[in-house]
């Protein structure tokens, strides 16, 4: 078995550890959390034998770890239980608001990247210039603001006074897209209507940038430190002496030894945004996991909310691991460095 | 990584040519917004949203009238009896949206599905022993005990395709397993003027009108309605100032609705049926004492509550009120008998108070759900302490509030609550809250237990005659006024914000108005103007 693989195997079997935990801490405290599940379902009105015959059902009168056992054999079986706020399968409700959030994520994820990254390596490279101040303004005001006020911000200069953007929700009335795999980007190419696509795609940018702006400062500001630390090197010294052309030294030289921190971060923030979301969502309307998350922990539905954390913190556990292959493949000291602990 | 921009690049372009051109005008389609989940299943419908859409997807056998009070047939041709017993004769003409005709078993079983699931208001119908089909069209409800508002409890009780419920029916216990529960929250099954298109619990449920509707629906009434859940305020208010949504939910605070109203937008209104109330816990101490609720509610300050509430110069959320029970109901207070403020009268009843305001601090609680209601609370404090009683304020989560007062001993000393009479009928607006066998529950954290109150409301309940339930209500509106379970803050009146697209009499004109909240949201009645 080479090092990776046993660096892989390792980190999924701390990672199935990790999600047991969860489950078991979750399942735990939504039981602590006042007010009866039962109750709140029904509604204020609903008679003591509906309440009495709901808890029966929900099994809420057996001791707690008898409740776990049957959760953990519902679990096997691919059953979540059902949801009080929506009367349907957690499993249902899942999987159709868990890929309005991916969706959401990955666009904002690739705008960390695409624009994050850039800057920080600008910055760096213009060290102490008007560009180096400009991007350090911009990735201050990105990361000293929480994500809903940029939703609220955004939404107000690009929606409301300038109407270039649509204001809610993932696509149009006018386009009726079958849901394929729950990506409405991927759904509306699926179905070949371009038209729906630019209409989708149209709908993401401002949430998506909304969520990603503090990722986008994070990114480049961590980015540009550790390339201003990685040109004092000598090695980018030597560089410079054998008159390798600046862009080529910002490039390949400076820049791949401090992606690593630059990636475990967003690597980091790509998954807390899928708890972070719920802001965002709200405010543009964005039928999406987050949201669903907090409805169902209002309400105290206890299915929904263990199902939902148990995505949240498989994503999570998921995005750590892609991260952590990621850095073993660009750095080959971590990987032998590894095999051999 | 070029390659990667350039496709980018692309694709932002597709987005901006292809979509752009889609902000326009949808003609003939409503948009709205309520609170989420839209309950689709009308067994279990209870909130607001739920009962937009029972009563656009469903049909009852009566129907509140338009503008007055009573009730007109419906579904039922006409019906007879009293008492015990109530028999309906199903009009002939009426097919359900899956094109089955309807007849009497349908109600037999909407009625055994309701009772059987126990959810949302099946409450109401504790009292019906049963029904039976006397024949294809002719229906007869048997009621264990005399209950007047039997009739008005109709309104709540949609009726369900039976056969093609029958052919969905889910897992579950026995031969009837899940009734149909499955199918009904994703799926309508009435014969009501809009079928449902697509159910989104979370995001929206979208109707069109159903050509095959057993009454004529107007050639301006909305083609497709569009019922989005959970938009933030200012989302409603950036979506209507554009043109691109219709009717706000009540739940948008008055000041967005004044800056909607400003900006151009039209502001409808529906009331009538529900109060909000500051509940007094009539079991512990001071306010087990009648002469210290007494001062609560003299203190209290009736108009600057309306204020607070106030969306424009002319239209509020809240009217003030003339006592326990709504202004437009059965046993109310004409207008002019409105609660007033009178510090003397409050020093007074504090004076003949057993308890010295020294000795205590007032516990005054406000729902965490409900944001609104920490300004009443921060108006009861600075009144209170206007006749020398000190109180602090404490918030509360719905579902802690709910569990705290089943307890007499744990219920706060004031809490705050919107009470509905989800049929429009007084009952069911003051028996859950104030009958001594209803106590500690969200409505009736007063813990009351006078036994004028109670008999007042069995007769109230019992009445033969609207004469004979209109006394026993004055007499009891007046006996809750005495003794002051609780301040009787204002007749509440829920505001929508409308772009002017839309026309909708039930909620503009009072002479078109139903005595009942959410049937004004029938969108067959209303009109788009574009």
């Amino acid at each position: 078995m080479t090092p990776t693989i046993l660096v892989f195997a390792r980190r999924v079997g701390t990672s199935c550890i990790v999600l047991l935990g969860v489950s078991m801490l979750i399942f735990a405290v939504a039981r602590v959390i006042p007010g009866d599940p039962a109750r709140i379902a029904l509604g204020p009105s609903a008679t003591h034998e509906a309440v009495d015959k709901l808890r029966a059902e929900l099994r809420l009168d057996e001791p707690i770890t008898v409740q776990y056992g049957h959760f953990l054999s519902d679990l096997a079986q691919g059953d979540l239980g059902i949801s009080l706020y929506t009367n349907r399968p957690v499993v249902v409700d899942i999987a159709q608001f868990l890929p309005a959030t991916l969706e959401l994520i990955f666009v904002a994820g690739a705008m960390m990247i695409l624009i994050g990254l850039p800057l920080g390596i600008a910055s760096a490279r213009y060290r102490g210039s008007w560009v180096d101040n400009s991007i350090r303004l911009v990735a201050l005001l990105g990361v000293s603001a929480p994500s809903f006020v940029w939703a609220v911000i955004l939404m107000l200069l690009f929606a409301y006074f300038l109407p270039l953007f649509p204001i809610a929700g993932r696509i149009s009335d006018t386009y009726a897209i079958e849901q394929v795999t729950g990506f409405l980007t991927i759904d509306t190419l699926i179905a070949g209507n371009l038209g729906a696509f630019g209409n989708a795609a149209w709908h993401i940018i401002l949430p998506a940038f909304a969520l990603a702006l503090s990722g986008i400062g994070q990114t480049a500001r961590l980015t540009r430190a550790n390339m201003v630390e990685t040109y004092d090197k000598p090695f980018i010294e030597m560089a410079r002496s054998y008159g390798v052309p600046d862009r080529r030294i910002a490039g390949r030289y400076a820049f791949k030894p401090s992606l690593i921190p630059s990636l475990t971060i967003i690597g980091l923030d790509f998954a807390a945004m899928l708890g972070n979301a719920f802001l965002v969502e709200a405010v543009f309307a964005w039928p999406g996991l987050s949201r669903y998350g907090v409805s169902v922990i209002l309400r105290k539905d206890l299915d929904a909310i263990v199902g939902t954390v148990l995505i949240i913190s498989a994503t999570f556990l998921i995005m750590n691991l892609i991260v952590d292959v990621l850095v073993t493949f660009i750095n080959p000291r971590i990987r032998y460095s590894r095999g051999r602990t | 990584m070029r390659t990667l921009l350039k496709l980018l690049s692309a694709a932002s372009l597709v987005a901006a040519l292809g979509a752009i051109p889609q902000i326009v005008q949808a003609g003939g389609v409503l948009r709205l917004d309520e609170v989420a989940v839209g309950e689709l299943d009308p067994a279990k419908a209870s909130d607001y949203a739920d009962s937009i859409l029972m009563f656009n997807v469903y049909d009852t056998l009566v129907i509140p009238q338009q503008g007055a009070p009573g009730h007109d047939p419906h579904l039922a041709a006409s019906w007879e009896g009293e008492g015990t017993s109530f028999t309906f004769t199903l009009r002939d003409d009426v097919t359900f949206q899956s094109g089955n005709p309807l007849t009497a078993d349908d109600v037999v079983f909407s009625l055994d599905r309701m009772q059987t699931i126990g959810q949302g208001l099946s409450y109401l119908f504790v009292s019906v022993e049963g029904a039976e089909a006397v024949d294809a069209n002719t229906v007869r409800f048997t009621l264990s005990q005399p209950y007047a508002p039997f009739v008005s409890s109709l309104v709540r009780l949609p009726i369900v395709d039976k056969q093609l419920v029958m052919a969905n029916l889910g897992e579950g216990e026995g031969e009837m397993g899940d009734w149909g529960q499955a199918f009904l929250s994703g799926n309508g099954a009435g014969t009501g003027a809009y079928r449902v298109v697509s159910h989104n619990p979370q995001e929206e449920t979208v109707m069109e009108k159903n050509a095959g509707y057993f009454l004529p629906i107007a050639e301006s009434a909305p083609d497709t309605v569009r019922l989005r859940y959970g938009l933030e305020a200012a989302t409603v208010r950036t979506l209507i100032a554009q043109g691109e949504h219709d009717i706000s939910s009540q739940w948008v605070p008055p000041e967005v609705l004044g800056a909607l109203s400003g900006g151009g937008a039209q502001l409808l209104t529906e009331g009538g049926v529900t109060g909000f109330y500051m509940k007094l816990n009539t079991t512990k101490p001071p306010l087990d004492d009648v002469h210290c609720r007494l001062a609560l509610a003299k203190a209290f300050d009736y108009e600057g509550g309306v204020k607070i509430i106030a969306v424009t110069d002319e239209v509020s959320q809240g009217t003030l009120s003339t006592g326990a029970i709504p202004a437009a109901m059965l046993g109310a207070n004409p207008r002019e008998k409105a609660q007033t403020r009178d510090l003397d009268a409050a020093r007074q009843h504090l004076a003949d108070c057993k308890y010295s305001p020294e000795d205590f601090v007032l516990e005054v609680t406000w729902i965490g759900e409900v944001p609104l209601e920490e300004r009443f609370a921060l108006l009861m404090q600075a009144n209170f302490a206007e006749i020398g009683i000190t109180s602090e304020i404490r918030k509360i989560p719905w579902a802690l509030f709910a569990e705290q007062v089943s307890n007499a001993e744990t219920t706060p000393n004031v809490s705050q609550v919107y009470v509905t009479a989800v049929t429009g009928d007084t009952d069911t607006l003051l028996y859950g809250m104030y009958h001594s066998s209803a106590a500690g529950t969200w409505q009736s954290p007063e813990h009351l237990n006078d036994a004028e109150v109670d008999r007042l409301l069995d007769a109230g309940r019992t009445g033969a005659t609207p004469e004979a339930r209109q006394e026993a209500y004055s007499a009891l509106n007046d006996r809750l006024i005495a003794i002051s379970p609780t301040i009787y803050a204002h007749d509440s009146q829920s505001v929508f914000a409308a772009s002017n697209r839309v026309r909708v009499p039930a909620l503009s004109d009072p002479a078109m108005a139903f005595g009942l909240d959410g049937f004004g949201f029938t969108f067959r009645l209303m009109e788009m103007t574009e």
